[in-house]
């Protein structure tokens, strides 16, 4: 029987190619569309998800309760683990982990390495499944000055593990380490990134204020029993910041946050959780839902659409003794060997485009074909088959044979209604997809050509390491820096200028609120820095060589004079950190945050201690040479360590990734959505030219033109499409405002883009519509009149 | 006796207003018969012969085929009843046009989950009784009329059914390949099937033991 669905099947793909291939095509896409999507899915729900005490890891972080807002900070002070393990029995192993501030220089032999590190706990490999594959794990830490390496890092370095341990290596030519322990390089399923660790007990021996309350640079994670009631936890931890540091810092409000679920519910507003990357996974998941079901809803159309040759065909078997359950078998059968069909070319796509798909997505998307994957596509493949296959299945099936066998066939009214409201679903996701791509572009071109009160092009930067640590010898390399055939300015900073690097509070002016918590964002200035950033000065001056003990001196945005609410401020002193300094400038406020957010106060000292950043401004046009020349100069200046360097706009660039994905994948998916709305609407048009032909034979009969019936045919669909454009543009307007409201800084929308789009849909259609109904009114009336 | 039929009627609503296709039919056929229905168009003819086969019901009176009561039964019940015991031969031949002429031949062995061999077997029968045996790969698009019918004939035949129904069975082809079809339903009757036709032509009634008058849906 199967055999005999198979051969009648493959003869009717011969026969009537073109649906075939309109079904194949919309099928294989919308599939290929899922895959990726489920790709892209199942890993961002692994994601974390491979530590085997994954239930019990929570990361400690903290309410901030400001006057005027409440954010919720990931870091908390070095101090507090130690204490709550003391006093909480329900914690059973808790670890500090701090960031190495920036990639390491490591030198072994004369081989130089940079790379990026962690302090940890001595728990943390306890805590944490990443697996030590060399040495004991009871011992890594018996050592002070014990360092472990990744399986590639001590690859690269010492070419083997196997006689890594024990080895010596020079850590920024600083101080040296001995390897005890070798563990697995970090999956690429883990939010953490890191090729080396070191013990946090160093960590603190360098910065010591680590362990101060008021300090922020520690990320605690705590392995609780199991069975602990976390919400009774955090009840009970509530106020033990407040307490141990007698009500001091009240703004502060530990709590508990399990682990795995930060990677995709991370975003905070106002202290409250709101989504995170969970929104892109629902919001992806339910765009490859909706293909699929567009996809599946046109091989319905299509197949009604075509129902009259197939009549014939279910009479005869009706009469012959088919039973309804018979055919039903046969037409689903036909649908999911077309599913199959399309899956295997969904597949190639897939592998075609994964390359592609994994660059947008900034993954490493692999297809293994493990039994998880098999069973998903399987089910995919199977869902949309059968899904596909229903409803023709028991439309066609339902038939009397005599009524069929006679060739009368009245299609009821609801049946077209429910097409019709296909369509017009069909297009108005389309019209969405095709604003929003719109307005995701010009925000990004908006971004782009922003004014951000300072100039990031032909910028690089780089870090402070090796000689230049020295504070003494800054002054002698930057003079020598500038001196540097290509190169414009040069000064030192602290700050990354795309995003929050260092917010500090404690200061006192006249007239200050005492309830007034706002933290600064600190910026370290060296000299020229705030000229060669095009940085407006305006009020009083830079930083600058010509004046003495510029330690002793402070510059502030605009938003933090606002704030200060000081008048003629220049001169005046303020009290930071307990000590007194005098006001010398005022800049213009600039973003030196992602545009999502409003400009905050800002203060600029001048810190030699804590300058961390290299930046350079190189002349137009010259970049390569400029480069390639600081690279000379580096191994002179500096010897020994890397030249590694980033361009400050690219860096810039990356703020806005996410957005930039976003922008990519909406493009494409807005291009299939269109794609598979065509295909769909001339499914239909062929139906109802079908089921016209007759009343189209009349009508030329009697004489109408071939022009007016296309018109006639062609105008119920344009209706069709002026409804979905008349729902879709103001759901659209809805949905991209709120999006641009996530900027503090935004483009804006405009008319123009919902009328491009709109006019855009309306050509697309009258073109897919009248290539049938041209054919159907040029066809000759004869062979429509004529009864079978 | 094989089959009766006592006071059907069939009616359709149309606008508000009852449109009577059968009025009142009495009617029976035992084994053997060779029954030709006539009437102008519109008389009821393939509505009787549609009920006649179960292909179409209708809303009073009573059916017994085989003394089975057919109007009482379920239609899971009623399809199993034709499919054992009644073959079609249409007009327009109705044969599926993608499958070969064996393949036609052998699709209602399939529906009566015949196995296999059994199917090759009565294949190979008919397509040597009707003389086709040339033509088994051939698909319906490539052959003649007449040629179809037979084929048409063949598949109605081949699991043996006690009743033909025929609807014109003629009316497509030319006389000579119509006279052919007609003497092979004679041929057919002398072995014991029972076939009852419609049909317009006087000449082919003729072959019929008894015939049937219709007019305006009522025995004439």
């Amino acid at each position: 029987m199967l055999k005999h669905h198979l051969i009648l099947y493959m003869r009717s793909i011969k026969k009537y190619k073109i649906p075939f291939i309109i079904n194949i095509i919309g099928l294989s896409t919308a599939l290929t569309c899922s895959i990726l999507i489920y790709l892209w899915v199942s890993d961002e729900l692994h994601v974390d998800k491979f530590h085997k005490h994954q239930n019990q890891i929570f990361h400690l972080m903290e309410t901030l309760d400001f006057a005027d807002e409440k954010s919720v900070s990931p870091h908390t002070s070095g101090i507090i683990i130690p204490l709550l393990v003391e006093e909480m029995p329900e914690i059973e192993q808790a670890t500090r982990v701090a960031k190495y501030p920036k990639n390491a220089s490591i030198f072994v032999e004369d081989k130089t390495i940079k790379a990026d590190g962690y302090y940890v706990g001595k728990t943390f490999f306890d805590i944490f499944s990443f697996p030590i594959i060399e040495g004991n794990k009871n011992t890594i830490w018996t050592n002070t000055n014990s360092i472990l390496l990744s399986e590639s890092l001590a690859k690269n370095l010492f070419g083997t593990t196997q006689n890594a341990i024990g080895k010596t290596i020079d850590f920024q030519k600083k101080k040296k380490y001995v390897v005890s322990g070798i563990f697995k390089d970090v999956p690429t399923k883990s939010s953490e990134n890191f090729d080396f660790v070191l013990s946090y007990e160093e960590r603190i021996l360098v910065q010591p204020n680590l362990m101060e309350w008021g300090s922020s640079g520690t990320y605690a994670y705590l392995k609780m029993k199991p069975e602990t009631d976390v919400v009774a936890f955090n009840l009970k931890i509530k106020d033990f910041i407040k307490q141990k540091t007698n009500n001091d810092q009240i703004y502060r409000t530990p709590f508990l946050k399990k682990y795995s679920d930060e990677y995709l519910y991370g975003n905070y507003k106002d202290g409250i959780q709101t989504g995170g990357r969970i929104t892109y996974v629902k919001l992806f998941s339910i765009i490859a839902l909706f293909i699929l079901i567009i996809a599946c809803i046109n091989f319905m159309n299509l197949s009604t659409a075509k129902v009259s040759r197939r009549l014939k065909e279910i009479g005869i078997k009706k009469a012959i003794g088919a039973s309804k359950k018979t055919l039903v078998f046969q037409y689903l059968t036909e649908a999911v060997v077309l599913a199959f069909m399309a899956l295997f070319l969904a597949m190639i796509f897939v592998l075609l485009l994964l390359p592609e798909f994994n660059q947008i997505t900034g993954k490493q998307l692999t297809i293994t074909l493990d039994s998880t994957l098999l069973i998903a596509l399987l089910s995919i493949t199977l869902f949309t088959g059968l899904l596909s296959g229903s409803y023709p299945a028991l439309y066609l099936s339902g038939f009397k044979p005599a009524t069929i066998l006679k060739g009368k066939l009245n299609t009821s009214v609801g049946e077209l209604w429910t097409r019709k409201g296909l369509v017009i679903i069909q297009y108005t996701i389309s019209i969405i997809l095709i604003v929003s791509v719109l307005v995701i572009y010009k925000q990004i071109e908006f971004i782009q050509n922003k004014n951000l009160g300072y100039s990031k092009e032909q910028v690089i930067h780089f870090d402070r390491e090796g000689k230049t640590l020295d504070n003494n010898y800054i002054h002698t390399f930057l003079s020598a820096l500038k001196k540097v055939p290509g190169v414009v300015n040069a000064s030192c900073t602290r700050n990354r200028m795309t995003g929050n690097s260092w917010e500090v509070g404690g200061f006192d002016w006249e007239g200050k609120d005492p309830n007034d918590y706002t933290q600064f964002e600190h910026m370290i200035a060296y000299y020229d820095l705030i000229e060669m950033l095009n940085i407006d000065v305006l009020q009083g001056r830079a930083f600058s060589e010509n004046f003495k003990s510029e330690n002793t001196k402070v510059i502030f945005n605009e938003a933090a004079i606002n704030h200060m609410n000081l008048k003629d401020p220049v001169g005046k002193t303020i009290s930071f950190w307990g000590k007194q300094k005098e006001i010398v400038g005022v800049v213009k406020n600039f973003h030196f945050q992602s545009l999502h957010e409003d400009i905050k106060p800002m203060l600029i000292s001048f810190w030699p201690d804590r300058l961390s950043k290299f930046m350079v401004k190189i002349e137009k046009g010259r970049e390569k040479e400029a480069i390639a020349n600081l690279n000379t100069f580096y191994k002179e200046y500096n010897p020994n360590f890397l030249f590694d360097y980033s361009f400050l706009d690219e860096n810039y660039q990356k703020l806005y990734l996410s957005e930039q994905r976003i922008a990519k994948l909406s493009r494409y998916f807005a291009v299939l959505a269109i794609l598979i709305s065509c295909l769909g609407l001339f499914g239909l048009v062929s139906f109802t030219a079908e089921r016209r032909k007759k009343e189209v034979g009349i009508r030329k009969v009697l004489g109408d033109s071939s022009a007016h019936i296309s018109f006639l045919l062609s105008k119920e669909f344009v209706k069709l499409v002026l409804v979905a454009i008349c729902l879709g543009l103001p759901i659209s307007y809805v949905l991209t405002n709120s999006w641009l409201s996530g900027f503090a800084y935004n483009a804006g929308t405009s008319i123009w883009y919902f009328l491009t789009a709109g006019a855009f849909v309306l050509i697309i259609t009258i073109l897919t519509v009248s290539t049938q109904t041209i054919i159907a009114a040029n066809r000759n009336p004869v062979e429509a009149l004529k009864d079978e | 006796m094989l089959l009766q039929l006592k006071n059907v009627s069939k009616w359709v609503q149309s606008g508000g207003q009852k449109i009577s296709l059968l009025k009142d039919i009495n009617f029976w056929v035992n084994e053997g018969d060779f029954i030709s229905i006539m009437g102008p168009s519109g008389s009821g003819k393939s509505t009787l012969l549609n009920v006649i086969g179960m292909l179409d019901t209708f809303n009073e009176g009573e059916y017994t085929f085989l003394d089975q009561s057919v109007h009482k039964l379920r239609e899971k019940h009623r399809s199993n009843l034709y499919k054992q015991y009644m073959g079609f031969v249409f007009q327009s031949y109705h044969l599926i046009d993608e499958l070969t002429v064996k393949e036609n031949l052998e699709m209602p062995l399939l529906y009566k989950k015949y196995n296999s061999s059994e199917r090759k077997a009565l294949v190979a029968d008919i397509l040597d009784q009707f003389n086709i045996v040339g033509k088994k790969d051939l698909f319906p698009t490539q052959l003649s009329g007449g040629q179809q019918q037979l084929v048409g004939i063949a598949r109605a035949l081949i699991a043996s059914p006690k009743l033909i129904l025929a609807d014109e069975p003629t009316g497509n082809l030319n006389s000579k390949q119509g006279e052919e079809i007609m003497e092979t339903f004679k041929e057919l009757n002398k072995q014991g099937v029972t076939i009852i036709q419609v049909t317009h032509s006087e000449k082919n009634a003729q072959y019929g033991s008894r015939v049937i008058n219709l007019l305006d849906g009522s025995i004439v």
